[in-house]
């Protein structure tokens, strides 16, 4: 096990580099660049030729990228073209911020999912399978954006602000700046309609997973051979076919985590959340090269770091499944 | 006897009442923070290089210049007590007020005036502004308290430029400058971004948001009335109604119009700031493009399509309905405009009968040109998603042109990929979007000239420089009106600047706000602010 744990963290590396080299090369072909972006409406073509050279950016592209990753493998994230703050101080500033998101967000789909996949499974044909069935295809069918915005008309506008209908406040004691709002009643309010529309997508996705995989197992002989040794059914299926039923969700859930820091850039400019979507999204709006690769390379390491951890927690769910 | 002394006594206490209450209603409170959404970030902190409205108005809340400029138009002082002119037009005195301190401090003296507009002058700094102090050639600090300005020229617009050109001057410490590096004031240090207005930065949180707090050194007593202003980034103006509503907010400094209504609707109470425009909406044409084919080339040659003068015409002014497209776009929410001054720009000029909107003449104009049935005028109209309005008004024309037998593509970019095409010379033939907001016709030199990064459409017509250049320089404001008349009429002809509307401004305000100012885009104020909750 260790060994593979040192394998797999070894091949990390190349990964997360790979996506680096290509997203820098990917942001470097779309038009414009960080100088027409830091001059603005005061842009002027012979301070934005001083600018370019002063950043570099007039140099080849290969030489631009490698420059960027000699001072990573420094520990030096670079700083922001347009703000000249440290990367690696702002992303570490929200990735808490998003991380909560995405594990709100998944734990709102796992509610929805979990029974209702379940109900769907046990009750096959049955009205309790196709209301499950038609929520699901519902919430597949309906963006991440435009039910944020069905939940802010409804909790922030129509009922009078019952929710609050943007910012964030943090759990006591990680605040990140010198002012700002800390409390868990408050943190879980600002988080609630922005986990929601992130989750529900997903809830219906895993729906549909969990009901096919437990169709599957509640099938098989040894599900067979527990109801004719007269164990209880909620007990067979809670804990007998659940848990294997449980393995290609997982590999599923893992994938979803990409889905859900993407869908998180989108909910996070809606709802005005300070996480890494927003940076991100302004950063490649920006054109700011430093900004896009900080943040690139910090998502890039989260989704191969829980990717790699929904693969141990493979051989928690099914002892049978071991790696060496 | 005695009734009528009851009755004078009643009298008497009633007046006192009624004027007790007058003086209460009008007695400003002090405290509170007042919470502002921006729909846009604020680029960074260096007042002078920075780009964007957002961080203007910042600008003009933590840093003071010399003057500045009311709704009217009046000047009135801000860090300078009274200025003169001399008889030749070529030396301005500035006697400054000696209570207005930096935030660290410091004395915002004559020699902190000298070290702020060498320093917007000076090329290695980079500014934006730098092209407006064109006419200065030198500043001289007399005593400490009075600062002189040399210039080149006589220049009609100095104060105006001083007052409202972009962030207007902002007067930066010495002291505070020499300390701190541009990168610390860029991020935001607080030490390093040191004013002399009336509130002081506290801290800026990028994208999200920025508190500044009363600076208790103002110069103007009693002010700001105001604790603490709390600014937060929120973009989408569904979430930004959904904030002020539930009370979340008290001011939205800028607010899309298309959802003007919907507000007005959800919240009746709510105060809703505008005016004539003074953004110009514009529905640009390529004039020339490289004869060499090296972008930016000074050798240039007719576009192969708006090059032609009736093309222009029959596209941009005939063929045009601006009326429609101000419905359609703006619900009727602006002015429809074919002039290169807006609506509510100083010496503004209506020409709209120049370009009546009559598509057989346009069609007749487009047959002399070549274009007809079997030949008919293709072109593309490049746009940006920063504001949805874009994308509605170039579809309009996309209609529009249909009338005429034209066929047009619309290509919808982003903000910088659209800033990119247009300002490096690329190739495109006509583009929808909004400029800056213009305080005079004088400040859209810098947008227009020959010569000039922004001269988008890259005319080489250097009578327009004259324009300007007779413009700026006449002080007499009668024979100045009259050469902004000639000039705009001049552009109309020529249509090298094709506007189609002014674009509308809006700023939404809670009914407890008091005391604000509307003065457009120019100057958002918070000094005069007060919460009657």
């Amino acid at each position: 096990m260790r060994e593979y744990i040192i394998k797999r963290v070894l091949q990390m590396i190349p990964t997360v580099l790979v996506i680096t080299l290509v997203v820098f090369m990917m942001m470097q072909a779309i038009p414009g660049d960080p100088i027409i972006t830091l001059l603005g409406d005061a842009y002027d073509e012979e301070d934005a030729a001083k600018l370019r050279k002063e950043y570099g950016l007039d140099r080849p592209v290969v030489v631009q990228y490698f420059v960027w990753l000699g001072k990573l493998v420094q520990g030096d994230w670079g700083a922001s073209i347009l703000t000249s703050r440290e990367i690696l101080q702002d992303v570490l500033m929200r990735l808490p911020v998003t991380i909560e998101l995405v594990i709100l967000a998944m734990l709102v789909a796992l509610v929805i999912a979990v029974p209702a996949g379940i109900i769907a499974a046990v009750r096959q044909n049955t009205w309790g399978d196709y209301t499950a069935m038609s929520t699901a295809m519902i919430g597949i069918s309906i963006p991440d954006f435009f039910l944020g915005v069905l939940l802010l008309l409804v909790f922030s506008i129509s009922l009078n602000g019952f929710l609050p209908s943007s910012g964030w406040v943090y759990w006591p004691g990680t605040c990140p700046s010198v002012i700002c709002e800390a409390s868990v009643g408050g943190n879980l309010k600002h988080a609630l309609m922005p986990a929601i529309a992130l989750g529900v997508g997903r809830a219906a996705i895993l729906t549909r997973l969990l009901r096919a995989s437990m169709l599957e197992i509640i099938r098989l002989e040894y599900v067979t051979t527990a109801r004719a040794k007269g164990l209880n059914e909620n007990g067979i299926i809670l804990k007998h076919a659940l848990k294997n039923a449980l393995i290609p969700t997982v590999t599923i859930m893992g994938l979803q985590i990409g889905f859900l820091i993407g869908g998180a850039i989108v909910v996070e400019t809606l709802f005005a959340i300070p996480g890494l979507g927003t940076y991100g999204i302004n950063a490649i709006v920006a054109r700011d090269y430093q900004q896009v690769q900080g943040f690139i390379l910090l998502v890039a390491i989260c989704f191969v770091v829980i990717n790699f951890l929904v693969d141990l927690v493979y051989s928690f769910l099914d002892p049978r499944i071991r790696y060496s | 006897m005695r009734q009528r002394s009851g009755l004078v006594t009643s009298l008497v206490l009633l007046c006192v009442l009624a004027l007790m209450m007058t003086v209460a209603v009008a007695q400003p409170k002090r405290g509170g923070t007042l919470r502002v959404a921006y729909g846009n970030k604020i680029a960074h902190l260096d007042f002078h290089t920075a780009p964007g409205y957002e961080m203007m108005w910042v600008a003009m809340n933590i840093g003071c210049g010399l003057v500045n400029i009311t709704p009217d138009g009046e000047f009135v002082g801000d860090a300078a007590e009274s200025w003169d002119l001399s008889d030749d037009g070529l030396t301005w005195r500035f006697k400054l007020k000696d209570e207005v301190k930096f935030h660290d401090g410091s004395a915002a003296d004559a020699n902190a005036v000298k070290f702020s507009i060498d320093r917007l002058m000076d090329p290695e700094t980079k500014s934006g502004m730098r092209n407006f102090y064109d006419a200065v050639k030198s500043v001289e600090v007399v005593d400490p308290l009075t600062v002189q300005v040399n210039m080149k020229q006589p220049y009609a617009f100095f104060l105006h430029m001083l007052a409202g050109y972009r962030t207007g001057l902002v007067l930066y410490s010495p002291d505070a400058t020499a300390k701190y590096s541009l990168n610390d004031r860029k991020k935001g240090t607080p030490e390093a971004v040191v004013g002399c207005g009336p509130f002081k930065l506290v801290e800026w949180v990028p994208n999200d948001h920025l508190i500044m707090d009363r600076f208790d050194g103002y110069h103007v007593k009693g002010q700001p009335y105001l604790d603490r202003v709390h600014i937060r980034v929120i973009k989408d103006p569904v979430t930004q109604m959904a904030a002020f509503k539930a009370g979340e907010i008290d001011f939205i400094a800028s607010f899309t119009p298309e959802h003007v209504d919907t507000l007005e609707k959800q919240t009746p109470e709510a105060q809703i700031f505008t005016g004539k425009e003074t953004t110009p909406m514009i529905a640009m044409m390529k004039i020339t493009v490289p004869a060499d084919g090296k972008k930016m080339s000074e050798n240039r040659k007719p576009h192969p399509i708006f090059g032609d003068i009736k093309v222009r015409k029959a596209v941009g002014c005939y063929g045009m309905n601006r009326e429609e497209i101000v419905q359609i776009a703006f619900k009727g929410k602006a002015t429809p405009w074919a002039g290169m001054n807006p609506p509510g720009t100083l010496d503004t000029v209506d020409v709209n009968d120049k370009c009546p909107y009559d598509p057989d003449k346009a069609k007749a104009l487009l047959k002399e040109a070549g274009y007809d049935a079997g030949h008919p005028l293709k072109f593309e109209i490049i746009t940006d998603n920063e504001k949805a309005v874009f994308n509605i008004i170039a579809t309009v024309i996309k209609d529009q042109m249909v009338r005429l037998g034209a066929e047009v593509n619309i290509k919808l970019v982003d903000k910088v990929t659209w800033m990119n095409t247009a300002l490096k010379d690329a190739e495109w033939d006509m583009q929808v979007e909004d400029l800056l907001s213009l305080l005079t016709l004088d400040s859209n030199a810098y947008l227009s000239a020959v010569g000039s990064s922004w001269n988008q459409s890259r005319h080489t017509d250097m009578k327009i420089n004259e324009y300007y250049a007779e413009y700026a320089r006449e002080m007499d404001a009668t024979k100045r009106a009259a050469i902004a008349k000639e000039f705009q009429e001049y552009a109309v002809d020529k249509l090298y600047w094709n506007a189609v509307s002014g674009s509308p401004f809006y700023q939404v305000a809670q009914s407890w706000m008091k005391g604000y100012v509307f003065n457009k885009e120019f100057e958002v104020h918070y000094d005069t602010v007060w919460l009657d909750k």
